[in-house]
């Protein structure tokens, strides 16, 4: 690998700002988990700590860097410290190959009387974009699981371990309807890379020969089913509500974080939203068009650039919205029928699915 | 670079694999295995197939070793002491173990080839493995999917006993 100071410099700071974005989600989140919440049930919610009570994140985290950080007696204690890390891990890892704007080449400067960005190289807002693509995602995802487990487990907790080994049941049981679900898009974009599949939905979709609608992927027929079975299961592989059996308040206590206290549980908590941020990413960029903006053209520029990941940012929020929405709209389902939706609904619907879109492009449909 | 890369990731990929096997605790031994095989990941990457890298954290991190964590967990196996063995017993291990390393030594030392691979582009990507896959081996996939397929039916036999009441009833 030649050494190109250029390209490493960009990736830093490619880098820093997906990172910034994925730290601050958390804090973001919260508020608009509790006020959001206090909404739907007609209360006003927290709303001293700033304006809005905009600053309460802040109070929650001042509260939990105070509080004592106490380990379980007969706790594994390696794993019982290591658990909040191999959950953040996957959490802060996978956003790494999902675009975030429209490419631009970068304009010649002078700075310092050095010149820089000689040959105008191009700038791709994604911090990796590697030709296995969303099989990366998957791949990290799927260890998202251990974090929960290990920290049921290690707690030498009944609730904890309860929790842990409904969260990995659940966790693979949807792993496979999200998986499946996503290869009809993957079919139809023709690539495993992220951004191809933003480019191919670009374009426009002509109804009746006069109204345009963008080519999103959600706005394909056949990719409704697609739709449904993805974002569905994308609640499940989060671990929110409606599907929040490894925390299950009412029944086990905390679930699998009921032992951790301090900034351990909070780490778990900062998992939670960051990987709810990963999923609302990737359901925009599979389904809503990643960065495209509906009926407008993006120009090849910075200027392009700033309005995409703008308009990327849009969805994103919407989406992480949408999450709250359910949750505190859509009570917990019972167990037994979880476990029947996942493997004998969204399954064979999944399987029937990509079959479909396969027969559709194999007679030339799509 | 790349060679500092390697070591380091050789080097956890081997202590992890000795951790499996050297620790008392079956949890730990899990995960050690899980960390090893992420590392043998990083090995495919370095070899330019992030394919198979994906594919291997997918299937055997993601999946199996899930599968194996859960079963452990759920059989509780902490607390259980092994049963002493007979001397016999681990004379005849230590020997086989010890037959099968030289033997596998030999075996690479006389047939292994030192040499630079040709410089070529080197296609490791979903497409080329789909069509190899699909067209020269496409008799051994089958074959190992009807394998699985008797593994699966196997295990519903042998833990189904609500149809053997049903039948009897």
């Amino acid at each position: 690998m030649p050494f190109d100071a250029t390209d490493i410099g960009l990736s830093i700071v490619k880098i820093a700002i997906v990172l910034f974005m994925m730290l601050n989600i958390t804090p973001i989140m919260v508020w608009v988990e509790r006020r959001g919440s206090a909404l739907i049930q007609d209360r006003p919610g927290p709303n001293r700590v700033g304006p809005f009570g905009l600053f309460q994140s802040f109070a929650d985290a001042l509260k939990f860097i105070l509080k004592e950080d106490i380990v379980p007696a007969r706790a594994h204690k390696w794993l019982y410290t290591l658990a909040p890390a191999f959950g953040l891990l996957p959490a802060l890892t996978t956003i790494a190959v999902v675009p975030w704007g429209r490419s631009f080449k970068l304009p010649e400067k002078v700075w310092f009387g050095q010149r820089f960005f000689e040959g105008r190289p191009l700038f791709e807002p994604v911090v990796a974009d590697v030709s296995a693509g969303i099989l990366v995602v998957f791949a990290l995802a799927s260890l998202a699981v251990y974090g929960i487990t290990i920290a049921g487990w290690s707690s030498n907790n009944k609730y904890s371990l309860f929790g842990a080994i409904r969260a990995s049941a659940q966790m693979i049981s949807y792993e496979l309807s999200l998986t499946l679900a996503a290869v009809s898009v993957l079919l139809v974009a023709g690539s495993l890379r992220l951004t191809d599949v933003v480019w191919h939905q670009t374009g426009y979709f002509v109804l009746f020969d006069t109204v345009k609608i963008p080519a999103w992927n959600v706005f394909s027929p056949a990719m409704w089913i697609s739709f449904i079975v993805f974002g569905v299961s994308a609640f499940a592989e989060t671990n929110r509500l409606p599907f929040d059996f490894a925390e299950a308040e009412a029944e086990l206590v905390a679930g699998y974080h009921t032992e951790y206290s301090s900034m351990k549980f909070a780490l778990f908590f900062m998992a939670e939203y960051m990987a709810m941020g990963t999923m609302s990413a990737l359901i925009a960029t599979l389904y809503l068009g990643g960065w495209d903006i509906p009926w407008y053209n993006e120009p090849a520029t910075w200027q392009g650039f700033v309005l995409s990941a703008l308009f990327f940012l849009i969805k994103v929020v919407f989406l992480l919205f949408v999450f709250v929405w359910v949750r505190w709209t859509i009570p917990r389902l019972k167990y037994d029928i979880l476990m029947k939706i996942g493997w004998k609904v969204f399954l064979p619907l999944a399987v029937l699915n990509t079959l479909v879109v396969a027969a559709f492009i194999a007679a030339g449909w799509i | 670079m790349e060679f500092a890369i390697f070591f380091f990731f050789a080097a956890v990929a081997v202590i992890f694999a000795l951790v499996v096997v050297l620790h008392r605790n079956p949890v730990v031994g899990a995960l050690s295995l899980v960390a090893s095989f992420f590392a043998l990941a990083v090995m495919y990457v370095l070899l330019e197939a992030p394919f198979l890298a994906a594919l291997q954290v997918i299937v055997y991190a993601g999946a199996i070793m899930v599968l194996f964590l859960f079963v452990i967990m759920l059989l509780n196996l902490q607390h259980v002491a092994e049963p002493v063995t007979r001397p016999i017993q681990q004379f005849l291990g230590y020997t086989t173990a010890a037959a099968f390393g030289v033997g596998l030594l030999y075996y690479i030392v006389k047939y292994a080839v030192f040499e630079k691979l040709p410089d070529g582009p080197f296609h490791a990507d979903a497409h080329t493995i789909g069509i190899t896959l699909f067209e020269a081996y496409v008799f051994p996939f089958e074959m190992v999917s009807i394998l699985l397929l008797a593994a699966i039916v196997g295990a519903l036999l042998l833990s189904g006993r609500t149809y053997q009441k049903r039948e009897a009833t």
